[in-house]
């Protein structure tokens, strides 16, 4: 096989990439709303939409939830605050049950309970309706559903090992990598196909290399285990030591002594950090004589996930330690992490991510496409008749199902938190069921007819479903679009905003299809067949 | 005809085992090697080991398919292979 | 860090990578003959300006990143800076040909005019 190294990167970044274009399509759609999920969390629960956003005191907030926790969770052996932000104005808790025997709890059953609540009044907000939110999306890109996240984690990892290849390969097979750059000639068929599919791909470059990287990174411990083992003998410890945390718990003395008021310290740990603002606070063994207060600072500063803590004595409020300056290797990780998170990223910079996310989801479904679209005349010319093989069918209906299909499903699951009842016992679950149900029924409908008339019935379909979301929340309780603007309530109104957006995108497309260039396919046909 | 489609197939299918298997076979024993090696604190070299291992794995599937032959792509996935485990071993890794 | 300077130099990134790659992509034949007509190229120094014009509004972009974001979250912030530009830049291209000197012109306009808010709010 005399090749040269362009032809058989060529072959790999083909294979690399459509093997598994699928899966990736989803990863990054999911992926890519996750920027947004506390947004679309607070979409997905109206009754927040009226409550207070006024910016409260980090003192008050801590001086609240210590209120709520002391009188709900006294005897329970950790507690684990998160302070409000701009993009999730409520103060959340939650804590770990105390010791088996307690309370009737039986053994075992060990879950955690949480609460959230309005920091300024200290009410708690349980009266929201119950959903995954924008938490589904963030699971399903890596733990995807209806399966061991061992499995999903496994499977997922696997595809973005395959898609650093496939990007590497394609950088090297890329010939006119500068004088492409700015190419898109539009109604060329094959040609404007692998233009859209170049330009989303190398004007993002940066990000999908890094966001395919930084991916693996997350989950490297897992993937590539060998080092770890190899070093420690006990793999709590190194994440102990990878964490900043004690390698030994403390234990609980058994001497009752109450804990100190949280809002100094939170003041203090913000005055040792310059100002910056305290982002987690965790109580270990509130209301005992060795209780300790540890506050980690609240991301948006640096990049990295490492965030620095302090740990305060637990009675007296005095500063016990400080964690360790992390090495460049654990630092490194902890940048690549930060970076995959994106936590740090302001609004702005989010939006830039999530603009790079999509291109991403564009770049994969132009590469899937653009392999159709290259196989179809070899099969019209191997098949007298027009017809085309079993793999190119297999791959247009994939194609369509799992592109128009998972936009489809995606809209659905909005529909479905706006259309089922608050109240509803196992909502959460229903919501993600209806998500699937649509999904399955558009995949199935796209394997059975894999042509362009169902790719114009499900792009419409969906881009009506997003469209529609924006009148839709008002009428189901949500904030509409002018409450929202009026308000300042700006995940709300972008939410809507940018809804309308991809559904008016989505029946755009799907109108193009309708008028493309038939009449020249045609003719080629004829040209051919003859 | 025949034959030929059979060889090509058969190559790729080759390249393919020894990217894949071979490669995390290799970046296993290169993450392990460099956990030993590595100065610094423990920590620090699992984590280094780690992250360049992910690094690793592409070059090798790159360069099983860009060999001139699937033989190749073999004799340097086994090579590398020994001589990494020969750096496990007297690591004291084994 | 106000979300006014944060808007504002927001703004200065975007248009002078924007400004900076339409210089860029004129500089290359396929788009300057989009322009002015199949066959023609710029000449040599034309060229040179073109491409230092257009390098110089990539690179006050990556200042303004740095800046104002610092070390970590500037480099960052720039990428994003010009994936955006240059998805732009390429749609205009492609659907506005005729008109890109003006929006070049226009986005070293804006800039100029953003980087003047960035400083004095910066001050």
């Amino acid at each position: 096989m005399k090749e040269s190294l362009r032809q058989s990167m060529a072959w790999l970044h083909t294979w690399s990439g459509l093997l598994v274009g699928w899966v990736l399509f989803m990863v990054f759609s999911c992926g890519t709303a996750s920027y947004f999920r506390d947004e679309i969390t607070l979409w997905m629960k109206p009754e927040l939409h009226q409550s207070s956003h006024a910016v409260v005191e980090q003192g008050v907030a801590a001086a609240q939830i210590q209120n709520l926790l002391q009188q709900r969770a006294p005897a329970s052996p950790r507690w684990f605050i998160t302070m409000p932000t701009g993009r999730e104005p409520a103060v959340r808790a939650s804590w770990a049950p105390p010791p088996s025997g307690e309370e009737g709890q039986p053994r075992g059953r060990r879950r955690f309970e949480n609460a959230s609540i309005d920091p300024l009044t200290g009410q708690e907000l349980s009266a929201a309706r119950a959903t995954r939110g924008g938490d589904f999306f963030y699971r399903m890109h890596f733990d995807m559903h209806y399966m061991p996240v061992l499995w999903a984690r496994w499977i997922v990892g696997i595809c973005a090992m395959f898609m650093l290849v496939a990007i590497i390969s394609g950088i090297v097979t890329h010939k006119r990598i500068f004088k492409d750059f700015f190419t898109f000639r539009p109604g060329k068929g094959q040609r404007s196909w692998l233009d859209a599919h170049n330009a989303t791909a190398v004007l993002a470059l940066p990000y999908h290399l890094m966001i395919t990287y930084t991916g693996l990174v997350t989950l490297m411990f897992m993937y590539l285990p060998q080092g770890l083992g190899a070093v420690y003998k006990d793999s709590d410890a190194f994440f102990a030591d990878l964490n900043g945390g004690p390698r030994v718990e403390a234990k609980a003395s058994g001497l009752s002594a109450p804990l100190t008021p949280l809002a100094p310290l939170v003041a203090k740990g913000s005055q040792l950090w310059d100002g910056a603002s305290v982002g987690r606070i965790m109580v270990s063994h509130a209301g005992d004589s060795a209780a300790t207060v540890t506050l980690t600072q609240q991301d948006g500063h640096g990049v990295s996930n490492n965030l620095p803590s302090l740990t305060f004595d637990g009675v007296t409020g005095g500063l016990l330690t400080e964690a360790d300056k992390s090495g460049a290797a654990v630092e490194t990780r902890g940048v690549m992490y930060g970076l995959h998170i994106g936590r740090f990223a302001s609004p702005l910079l989010r939006g830039l991510f999530f603009l790079s996310g999509l291109a991403g989801c564009a770049m994969v479904a132009t590469g899937v496409l653009l392999w159709a679209v290259k196989e179809r005349p070899k099969h019209v010319k191997a098949n007298a008749n027009g017809r085309i093989g079993f793999g190119l069918r297999l791959v247009d209906g994939l194609n369509l199902g799992g592109i128009a299909g998972l936009l489809i499903a995606m809209s659905v699951y909005f529909w479905a938190n706006r259309l089922l009842p608050p109240g509803l016992g196992g909502r959460p679950d229903l919501e993600i069921h209806c998500f699937f149900t649509a999904w399955g029924i558009a995949a199935v409908a796209a394997l059975a007819f894999p042509q362009r008339w169902m790719w114009r019935i499900q792009l419409a379909v969906a881009g009506v479903l997003f469209a529609l979301l924006l009148p839709l929340n008002p009428l189901t309780g949500g904030a509409g679009l002018f409450t929202s603007v009026a308000q300042g309530l700006w995940p709300v109104a972008g939410f809507d905003l940018v809804s309308l957006l991809i559904g008016c995108g989505l029946l755009w497309a799907s109108r193009g299809l309708g008028s493309a260039a038939k009449a020249p396919l045609k003719a080629r046909l004829a040209k051919v067949a003859a | 005809m025949i034959p030929i489609l059979m060889n090509r197939r058969l190559g790729v299918a080759s390249r393919t085992l020894a990217a894949i298997g071979g490669g995390y076979a290799v970046t296993s024993l290169a993450v392990t090697a460099l956990a030993l090696t590595l100065p610094g604190r423990e920590v620090d070299r699992v984590v280094a080991a780690t992250l360049s291992g992910l690094a690793i794995f592409p070059c090798i599937v790159m360069w099983s398919f860009a060999t001139r032959t699937a033989l190749r792509a073999w004799f340097g996935v086994l090579a590398v292979a020994l001589a990494l485990g020969a750096v496990v071993w007297l690591g004291g890794g084994l | 860090m106000s979300g006014a300077s944060n808007a504002a130099a927001m703004v200065a990134a975007l248009s002078s990578a924007a400004a900076g790659f339409t210089a860029l992509s004129l500089a290359m034949d396929r788009h300057w003959e989009a322009l002015h007509g199949c066959g023609n190229v710029p000449r040599d120094g034309q060229r040179r300006l073109l491409r230092w014009a257009g390098s110089g509004g990539l690179l006050i972009s990556l200042l303004v990143c740095l800046v104002v974001w610092g070390a970590a979250q500037g480099w960052v912030a720039w990428a994003g800076v010009l994936t955006a530009s240059a998805f732009a830049l390429v749609l205009t291209l492609c659907y506005a040909a005729h008109a890109i000197v003006r929006i070049g012109w226009a986005a070293a306009f804006v800039s100029v005019v953003a980087l003047a808010a960035v400083l004095s709010l910066l001050r």
